[in-house]
């Protein structure tokens, strides 16, 4: 198996500083969470411009070209909504380091971002939802089948969509989360990828918190075959628990200072 | 059906590791296939095949019931000497001198002495020069340390470092005076992975690190080595682990003649026949094991061995 890949969340434009850069092109506060993330672990940046409907394809097109050409091309997941903006980074990203990520197409109005990977050569997360959150295992096994079909019909390779049971908060929705880990399992059963928002399970806990439910969620998870996950690489206590479970998992060879590197 | 060959690739790469002064230098690694897939290297990256090492020893070798060997050497008064046989050799690609004679534990050659003997023979070999210690942790740290400085410049390969020495060894010899270091462990894959981690937290370069992951003769626990080497290879190329991607070097030699198969005489054991034989055919089926397994460079003894192993790497790298 190959190693956890951790898809790194904090290049979003929800944070003031990270807008406030990408609105007037401020390379710094982009670069430094692009390096703290690297640094942390991350083997892919995600980097959400927002709908962006304006001026999506200038500030992707320029957030690409900064974050690959300081980062040593640094494999980059694109997070929006707006699809020209999408098209516009991947015509000027460097694929030396992994191909281009899609986040993410649905099993509603966005599954025409299957296409849009099919045509680029990308990968694509594939959320396992058509409008709202899924009733339950059958409904995501449905929405599964029906984007995993597409891609294949439109030639991709069943390891470019990366399933994404959709993780749930868990003040709220605490009688789900099973039921999520018993579709990662089913999707990896299957052979095929999976990932996901983790941290979307601590949402509205107390900061000291989410540290340990997102460890113990990343866990249990991958005993379930999780392959991904988008989250905080700068969490340490969670980056130990992922590459401890990546020992455990004969996914990466132990040596003493497995954890530093 | 026709065969339809399906290449198996990989992404990572194992790293090239160069030793030698200038022009005449050698490499080792900087393959990505499986080992001996030669016919799977992308058309843009011809294969790496293996190099063969030369073992010649301070000491000499016994060379009784071994008249090949000994003619080989016939008339060959100094190391220096034996040093310029073994690189005339066919199919030698570098040589692998051996200082046994430092062993407190034997004939205790001070560290000077190596130290003359060692650019005698570096000066008599038109070939890349590997230098091996005599396996005692602190006379080989002395020993390579004082090595390392008087060889300044020659890109000496140094095996090789362990655990007790890796920062001496990697202080004088990488970083000090720009050779190239092996890491030694015996058949414990999380410590040779340690063990490359170490030497890159010292600041030793990836590319002047080899691992010499321990070996053993053929019958003798081989399938531990070929289980490490396995995995080693498989962590490398299929999980791009960055910190097993050093080339490996295996020093067959020391593991092949020190068994009984290659030291009994015909006369204590008539039935096993001819001794010579016997041993080379121990080197030379350990030696190919190791190949199979992912050994980058294999250090031989006998002048036959090295013929039979570089004629099988050339004839499955056409």
């Amino acid at each position: 198996m190959a190693r956890f890949i951790t898809i790194g969340e904090r290049i979003h434009c929800i944070s003031p500083s990270i807008r406030d850069a990408m609105e007037n092109r401020k390379p710094e506060p982009i670069l430094k969470r692009a390096k703290e993330q690297l640094d942390a672990g991350a083997t892919y940046l995600d980097v959400n411009i927002g709908p962006a409907e304006s001026s999506g394809e200038e500030i992707m097109k320029w957030a690409v070209t900064l974050i690959q050409g300081a980062c040593d091309n640094a494999p980059l997941c694109f997070d929006t909504s707006n699809r020209k903006a999408i098209e516009a980074g991947i015509s000027v990203y460097n694929r030396a380091k992994g191909k281009p990520v899609i986040n993410s197409a649905d099993a509603g109005d966005r599954i025409s971002n299957i296409d849009l990977a099919a045509a680029n050569d990308a990968i694509v997360l594939a959320l396992c939802s058509k409008s709202g959150i899924s009733a339950d295992n059958d409904e995501r096994m449905a929405h599964c089948q029906e984007m995993l079909e597409r891609a294949l019909s439109l030639g991709m390779e069943a390891e470019d969509v990366w399933f994404d049971p959709l993780f749930l908060v868990i003040k709220g929705m605490q009688d789900k989360q099973l039921e999520v880990l018993e579709f990662v399992r089913q999707c990896s059963e299957m052979g095929l990828k999976t990932t996901g928002g983790l941290s979307n399970v601590s949402n509205g806990m107390p900061k000291d918190i989410r540290p340990v439910i997102d460890s113990a969620m990343v866990a249990m998870a991958m005993m379930n075959g999780l392959s991904s996950a988008i989250c905080n690489p700068c969490d340490l206590r969670l980056m130990q628990t992922i590459k401890s479970c990546d020992v455990i998992r004969n996914n990466y060879l132990y040596a003493d200072s497995y954890l530093e590197f | 059906m026709s065969f339809v060959s399906k290449p198996r690739s990989f992404k990572a790469s194992i790293g090239a590791l160069t030793f030698g002064p200038g022009p005449s230098a050698v490499t080792i690694g900087g393959g990505g296939t499986l080992p001996l897939h030669f016919f799977d290297a992308k058309p843009d990256a011809p294969p790496r095949l293996p190099k063969v090492g030369v073992e010649v020893a301070d000491t000499g070798f016994a060379a009784e019931g071994l008249p090949l060997l000994a003619a080989c050497y016939d008339g060959a008064a100094t190391l220096a000497e034996r040093v310029r046989r073994a690189a005339s050799l066919d199919g030698a690609d570098f040589v692998c001198l051996r200082f046994e004679g430092a062993d407190p534990g034997g004939v205790d050659r001070p560290v000077e002495e190596c130290v003359a003997l060692a650019k005698e023979a570096l000066d008599a070999s038109p070939l890349p020069v590997a230098i091996a210690g005599c396996k005692n942790v602190e006379k080989d740290t002395a020993l390579f340390t004082a090595l390392a400085e008087a060889l300044q410049g020659r890109n000496v390969l140094f095996l090789s470092a362990r655990e007790e020495d890796y920062k001496q060894i990697g202080a004088a010899a990488a970083l000090a005076y720009g050779h190239k270091v092996g890491a030694e462990s015996a058949v414990d894959i999380n410590l040779a992975k340690q063990l490359n981690v170490l030497m890159t937290q010292l600041g030793v370069p990836k590319e002047s690190i080899a691992m010499n992951v321990g070996g053993a003769a053929a019958g003798y626990g081989f399938e531990y080595v070929a289980s490490t080497m396995d995995r080693v290879r498989a962590a490398a190329l299929e999980q791009e682990d960055a910190m097993l991607q050093m080339p490996i070097v295996t020093l067959v030699s020391q593991e092949a003649w020190a068994v009984k198969e290659s030291i009994a005489s015909a006369e204590d054991v008539p039935e096993w026949g001819e001794l010579e034989q016997r041993a080379i055919q121990m080197e030379a089926v350990t030696a190919a094991a190791c190949l199979a397994s992912g050994s980058d460079a294999v250090v031989l003894r006998h002048p036959v061995t090295v013929g039979k192993i570089a004629a099988l790497i050339k004839a499955l790298g056409v």
